[in-house]
């Protein structure tokens, strides 16, 4: 959460009036907008309660998690607002009737509201594509999961 | 076929960092147009035909657009000034060219005809005071009951007085071919004021 002094545009909440007459009299932060994305999904407290504006997080602006829901293990927190989440999977052979261990990364965006760390098990939920790489936004998190390197942990979910 | 501007992913690299092979030529589809670079003066707006036979505004030159004071609820055409601040570029503030986010400073009159309607005020010397108007006794009494219920931002009424009012555009010039916004109010105008101060210096 960047302070808003460094930033070049005022960041504006989604579906929130900034200035009506009740807030510029009382001061007040203006209500704050989160959704339930559904799938039976709970909203974190810091997204209902938090002060961060984040136009990609799935319940504080207009993304909707539709689609695949997928798990994986994180193994990057390292870029603003996303992270690098590792799917594990099995793929088969049919000359040698065996299975060989392969694996994807895929970019997911993380929105303020969650506190995620690498290894940790992460849901994500399929979006619409919020950048060239990320179509996923992260909607819940297991905490402390995986031991050892997550990069080269086989976990099938 | 030669096609400028073109849309498609197939010219950048994957997220890998390995080149797409490209085995197609450039679509229709997925062609793009220049960009309007809408400056500030007479009024010129161009017809573009897009796909599908639909229709697109460009707007080449504005000098007005519909601004919204959202606190008030009160939205009129106000002429625009100039332009004040660009998160893109100061080349664009330079330029005073028009687009959507950019910070620009309006006509003040529109919104001075609004608050000697409603409350019978007007900005003299800085301050304000009542209108010199001629109101009858009913107007007059109305707007002494809004006057109590009147509520401005602090930050806006600084500037209304010095006659700035500055707004954001929040339409897209070349799309719509007209360039309306809203009238900047409390935290969002007090980050802008600091960013065109900075910008000065």
């Amino acid at each position: 959460m960047d302070n808003i002094a460094q930033l070049k545009s005022f960041p504006r909440p989604y579906r929130t009036t900034l200035t009506t007459k009740e807030l510029i009299k009382s001061g007040a932060a203006p209500a704050r907008y989160s959704k339930n994305i559904g799938i039976g999904f709970a909203t974190p407290d810091a997204a209902k309660t938090g002060t961060y504006v984040d136009k990609k997080c799935p319940w504080t602006s207009n993304v909707s998690i539709r689609g695949k829901i997928l798990k994986g293990i994180v193994i990057s927190t390292k870029m603003t607002r996303t992270i690098v989440v590792r799917r594990n999977y099995l793929h088969f052979v049919s000359k040698y009737r065996r299975f060989e261990k392969r694996h994807s990364n895929i970019s997911v965006h993380l929105s303020p509201a969650m506190d995620v760390t690498d290894g940790d098990i992460v849901t994500i939920g399929e979006c619409r594509p919020l950048s060239k790489t990320v179509r996923f936004n992260v909607i819940k998190v297991q905490k402390n999961h995986v031991f050892g390197n997550p990069r080269k942990i086989f976990k099938l979910f | 076929k030669t096609m400028g501007i073109s849309r498609d992913r197939r010219h950048k690299r994957r997220a890998t960092g390995g080149r797409m092979p490209i085995h197609k030529g450039k679509r229709k589809f997925e062609s793009g147009r220049p960009a309007s670079n809408t400056k500030l003066g007479a009024a010129r707006v161009r017809t573009v035909r897009c796909m599908g036979g639909n229709t697109k505004k460009r707007a080449l030159r504005l000098d007005s657009g519909s601004f919204a004071l959202s606190s008030e609820g009160f939205c009129a055409t106000a002429r625009i000034t100039n332009v004040v601040y660009n998160a893109v570029s100061n080349e664009l503030v330079r330029t005073n060219t028009l687009t959507k986010g950019c910070i620009v400073q309006i006509d003040p009159s529109g919104l001075k005809t609004f608050f000697s309607k409603k409350y019978g005020l007007m900005v003299k010397s800085q301050e304000l005071v009542d209108t010199e108007f001629k109101c009858s006794a009913e107007q007059k009494a109305k707007h002494l009951l809004a006057r109590e219920t009147r509520v401005t931002c602090p930050v806006f009424e600084g500037l209304f007085l010095q006659n700035k009012v500055f707004a954001r555009v929040s339409s897209r010039p070349g799309q719509t071919g007209t360039c309306d916004g809203y009238v900047l109010e409390g935290k969002e105008l007090s980050f802008y004021i600091k960013k065109m101060t900075e910008r000065k210096k």
